[in-house]
C-alpha cells in the first residue's frame, strides 16, 4: 500500500509536472502568440474597422454644405430605397445585377472549356497554361484603357469587322463592350480555379467509366462535373462578390454613361464628386448588404463550402 | 509576470506614439497663422514644363517666403479630389491652390477658402468675366489666373469665311459633305466637356440654367429648348458625326488636326498642337467665335482662379504670391512661355504677344461675351444632371422637350441639396 502509494506519488507528481510544464509552455505560447498578433489586429481595426463604422455613422448624418452635418437617422437609406434618389439606386441596382449575371454565366462557360484543355495532356501545355492567363495579370484599369482605344469609333475592332458601331455612344453596344472586355479579363481566374479542381480526380476515376462504355459526353456529366462542382462554386462565388462591385471598366469605358452606372460608380460620384459623404455612406453600406445577402443566398442554396473546398481540394464541398 | 507587463507596455507605449503621431499629421494646419513664410503651391499638372521657372522668380524675390511647387494629376477631378480630401481634413498643406473655376463657389461655400481683397485681385485691369468667376456672395475667393474660352476652328482652306450663325454652319457643312469629312466636332461624351458644349448652345440661344445667384432653376425656356433643339439637329443631320458622342477634348482635336473634321469647337490649346508640324492642317486653318442663332454665340468660360487655403498657416504670404501670379511680369509668361490665356485685357492686344498667338484677339472677343457655367456650391450635381440629360436628348434616346422638362426637375433636386 505505502509502497503503491509511494509508488504513484512519485509516478503522479513526475506526470502532473511535466504536463503542467508542457500545459505551462503552451499557455506561455498561447498569450505570446496573441501579443505577436495584437500589433496586426490593431492595424486591421484602424484601416479597415474604423472606416467602415466612420462610413456607417457618417451615413445617419446630412449633406449639408455651410453648416454641421445635422443627424437624421436613416433618412439618406430611405432617399436611396423609395425617396427623391430611388431612381439612381434602383437603375444602378439593375446594372449591377445585369453585369454580374451576364458576365459569370459567359466567364464559367469559357474558363470550364478552358480549364478542360488545359487539363489535357499534350505538347506545349504549359505553354498554353501560361498565355491563358495574361489577360487576368494586366490590371484592370490597363485593360480598360486597352479595350477603349479597341472600342474607338475608328479602333480596331470597327477595323476588323468593317462595322461603324460607336460602341461607348449607345446603351446595348456600351453594355457588350463592358461584358466583353470583363469576359475577356476574367475567364482565366475561373480557368485556373477550375483547372485546380480538375486536377485532383483521379485518371481512374475516367478509365473505369471508359471501361463501362461511358461515352465523352456522360464522362463530363456524370464524373467530371460532380467531381469539380465544389471548386467550380467557389469559382463562382469568387466572382461573384467580385462582380457586384464592378468598378474600373465602366468608369473607364463609358464614365458610367449609356446606363452602365454600377452601384460602385454611384457610390464614388455621391461621395467624391457630388461631396455627399452621408448619402455615398448610406450607398456604400446598402451595396456591402446587397452583396452580402446574395452571397449568402448563394452559399445557402448551393452549398458552397468556401473554407474546405480550398483548403481539401474539393472533397469537403457537398454539404 | 513583471516582465511580460513590461513587454506590454513598452508595446502600448509604441502605439500611444504611433497614435499620436497619426494625430499630428490629422490635426497639423489645425491652428491657422496670418503671417508670413514658406507656402506650397498645387497645381495641375504643368504641361508646359515653364511654372518652375515662373516661381524660381518668386523664391528669388522673397528668399525668406519660398513657394513650393507640387504638381497634381493632369485630369481636373482627380486635382479636385486630393484638394477636397485636404480640406475636409483641415490639414492645410496646399496653401495656394489652382481652382479650376467651376469649383470656387462649391469651395467657398464651405468655408474652404479665405477671402481676398478686391482691390488687389480684381481690379479693372482684369477681365470682368474672370472676376465673376473668382466671386461668390459678394466676395472673391479667388484671384484669376489664366482663363478659357472655346473658340471655333475652321478649315480656311475649304471655308474662305467662317460661319457666324447656325445657318451658315448648317450650310457649310455640304462643303465637308462634298470632302468626305466630318462637318463639326466638339466635346459631347458624359463628361464635363459635355456641360460646356451644351451651355454654349442654351446661352447662345438666350436660354440658362441657372438664375445667377444659383437660387432658382431657369432652363425650362423656349430658349434653352432652341438651343438644345440646334444641337440634337447636328447630331441627327450627321453634321455631328454619331461618334463625337465619344469624344473628350483630345478625341475632337484630333479628328480636327488629322483632317478628318472641317469644324471643331474647343479650347485655345489646340492652336499649338494644329499649328505644328505633322498637322494635316498645318496653314490650312483658322480661329473664329462660336456661331450663335443671329450672330456670334456666347462661349463658356473656363480658367483657373488661385485660392488660398482657409486652412494655411502663412496667408498673409499666399495672398502676397496669388497677387503677384496676376501681375503683369507673371501674365506675359503665362501667355508667352506657357502658351495660355491671360486675365488681363491689356495682353490681348500687345503686338509682341500677338504675333506669337494669333488667336488673342479672337479669344479676347469670345471672353468678352463669354458666360460663365452655373456658379452653385452644387455644381457637380447640376453639371452631373445636365450631362445625363442633355446626352440622352442628344442620341435621341428623348424628345428635346422631355430632357429639358427632366433636366429642370432634375437640377432642382440639385440645388435643393443645400
Amino acid at each position: 500500500m505505502s509502497v503503491r502509494t509511494g509508488d504513484s506519488r512519485a509516478l503522479v507528481p513526475r506526470a502532473s509536472t511535466r504536463r503542467e510544464r508542457a500545459s505551462g509552455r503552451k499557455d506561455h505560447d498561447g498569450r505570446f502568440a496573441f501579443w505577436l498578433v495584437v500589433p496586426a489586429i490593431l492595424v486591421l481595426t484602424v484601416v479597415i474597422g474604423y472606416p467602415v463604422i466612420a462610413a456607417l455613422v457618417r451615413s445617419l448624418f446630412s449633406d449639408s454644405i455651410a453648416s454641421a452635418p445635422r443627424f437624421v437617422g436613416l433618412d439618406n437609406y430611405f432617399s436611396a430605397l423609395w425617396g427623391v434618389n430611388s431612381g439612381k439606386f434602383w437603375d444602378s441596382v439593375g446594372v449591377t445585377y445585369f453585369f454580374a449575371a451576364v458576365t459569370i454565366v459567359l466567364e464559367t462557360a469559357i474558363g470550364l472549356g478552358m480549364a478542360l484543355v488545359m487539363n489535357q495532356a499534350f505538347r506545349g501545355r504549359g505553354l498554353l497554361r501560361g498565355v491563358v492567363l495574361v489577360p487576368w495579370a494586366v490590371p484592370t484599369a490597363v485593360a480598360a484603357v486597352l479595350w477603349k482605344w479597341s472600342f474607338d469609333p475608328v479602333g480596331i475592332i470597327n477595323a476588323l469587322t468593317g462595322s461603324h458601331v460607336v460602341w461607348t455612344g449607345s446603351d446595348w453596344p456600351s453594355k457588350a463592350a463592358i461584358v466583353i472586355a470583363d469576359t475577356w479579363k476574367t475567364s482565366p481566374f475561373i480557368a485556373l480555379l477550375i483547372l485546380a479542381g480538375l486536377q485532383i480526380i483521379p485518371g481512374e476515376v475516367h478509365e473505369a467509366a471508359k471501361i463501362d462504355g461511358a461515352g465523352a459526353f456522360q464522362r463530363f456529366r456524370l464524373i467530371t462535373l460532380p467531381l469539380v462542382r465544389p471548386a467550380l462554386l467557389v469559382a463562382i462565388l469568387f466572382r461573384l462578390l467580385d462582380a457586384l462591385r464592378m468598378y474600373d471598366l465602366p468608369a473607364i469605358l463609358t464614365h458610367g454613361a449609356n446606363d452602365t452606372t454600377t452601384l460602385s460608380i454611384l457610390v464614388v460620384q455621391a461621395t467624391l464628386s457630388e461631396l455627399k459623404p452621408g448619402f455615398g455612406g448610406a450607398l456604400s453600406t446598402l451595396t456591402f448588404l446587397l452583396i452580402f445577402v446574395t452571397a449568402y443566398a448563394f452559399v445557402r442554396l448551393l452549398g458552397v463550402n468556401a473554407v474546405e473546398a480550398q483548403i481539401g481540394g474539393g472533397r469537403g464541398g457537398n454539404r | 509576470m513583471r516582465r511580460r507587463l513590461t513587454r506590454l507596455g513598452m508595446g502600448l507605449a509604441a502605439v500611444a506614439a504611433a497614435a499620436t503621431t497619426l494625430t499630428a499629421c490629422g490635426t497639423g494646419g489645425g491652428t491657422t497663422g496670418n503671417g508670413t513664410g514658406p507656402i506650397t503651391f498645387a497645381s495641375g499638372k504643368d504641361l508646359t514644363g515653364a511654372m518652375p521657372q515662373l516661381l524660381a522668380e518668386w523664391n528669388k524675390l522673397h528668399p525668406d517666403q519660398k513657394v513650393t511647387f507640387i504638381e497634381l494629376s493632369a485630369s481636373p477631378d482627380d486635382q479636385r479630389n486630393s484638394f477636397v480630401q485636404d480640406l475636409q481634413a483641415r490639414s492645410g498643406k496646399y496653401d495656394v491652390m489652382w481652382d479650376d473655376v467651376v469649383w470656387t463657389s462649391e469651395f467657398a461655400a464651405h468655408g474652404w477658402l479665405e477671402p481676398l481683397d478686391k482691390a488687389q485681385v480684381g481690379g479693372p485691369g482684369v477681365l470682368p468675366a474672370a472676376v465673376d468667376t473668382a466671386t461668390y456672395q459678394g466676395k472673391m475667393y479667388g484671384a484669376p489666373f489664366m482663363t478659357n474660352s472655346a473658340l471655333l476652328y475652321y478649315r480656311s482652306d475649304l471655308v474662305p469665311k467662317p460661319p457666324t450663325t447656325w445657318a451658315e454652319l448648317q450650310s457649310d457643312c455640304a462643303i465637308a459633305k462634298a470632302h468626305d469629312m466630318a462637318c463639326y466636332v466638339g466635346q459631347f461624351a458624359q463628361y464635363e466637356g459635355l456641360t460646356v458644349n451644351a451651355a454654349e448652345a442654351i446661352t447662345s440661344a438666350g436660354g440658362s440654367f441657372l438664375s445667377p445667384d444659383g437660387s432658382k432653376v431657369t432652363v425650362d425656356s423656349p430658349q434653352a429648348r432652341a438651343g438644345l433643339q440646334h444641337l440634337v439637329d447636328m447630331f441627327r443631320s450627321g453634321n455631328i458625326p454619331a461618334a463625337a458622342l465619344t469624344y473628350q477634348e483630345q478625341e475632337s482635336a484630333n479628328a480636327f488636326v488629322s483632317g478628318k473634321a472641317m469644324f471643331l469647337a474647343n479650347w485655345p490649346y489646340v492652336y499649338t498642337a494644329a499649328s505644328a508640324a505633322g498637322s494635316a492642317v498645318q496653314g490650312k486653318f483658322g480661329v473664329a467665335q462660336l456661331p450663335g442663332p443671329s450672330g456670334p454665340g456666347v462661349a463658356s468660360l473656363g480658367g483657373i482662379d488661385l485660392g488660398v487655403s482657409a486652412f494655411s498657416q502663412h496667408k498673409q504670404t499666399a495672398k502676397d504670391f496669388v497677387a503677384w501670379m496676376q501681375s503683369e511680369s507673371s501674365q506675359r509668361v503665362l501667355v508667352k512661355v506657357m502658351n495660355q490665356a491671360s486675365v488681363l485685357t491689356k495682353l490681348y492686344t500687345d503686338p509682341d504677344l500677338t504675333k506669337a498667338s494669333p488667336y488673342l484677339p479672337t479669344l479676347q472677343k469670345a471672353e468678352l461675351t463669354a458666360v460663365p457655367r452655373p456658379k452653385t456650391p452644387n455644381y457637380n450635381a447640376v453639371s452631373l444632371a445636365i450631362q445625363k440629360n442633355v446626352y440622352a436628348a442628344l442620341q435621341g434616346k428623348v424628345s428635346v422637350d422631355a430632357a429639358v422638362k427632366q433636366l429642370a426637375a432634375d437640377l432642382q433636386q440639385a440645388i435643393s441639396a443645400a
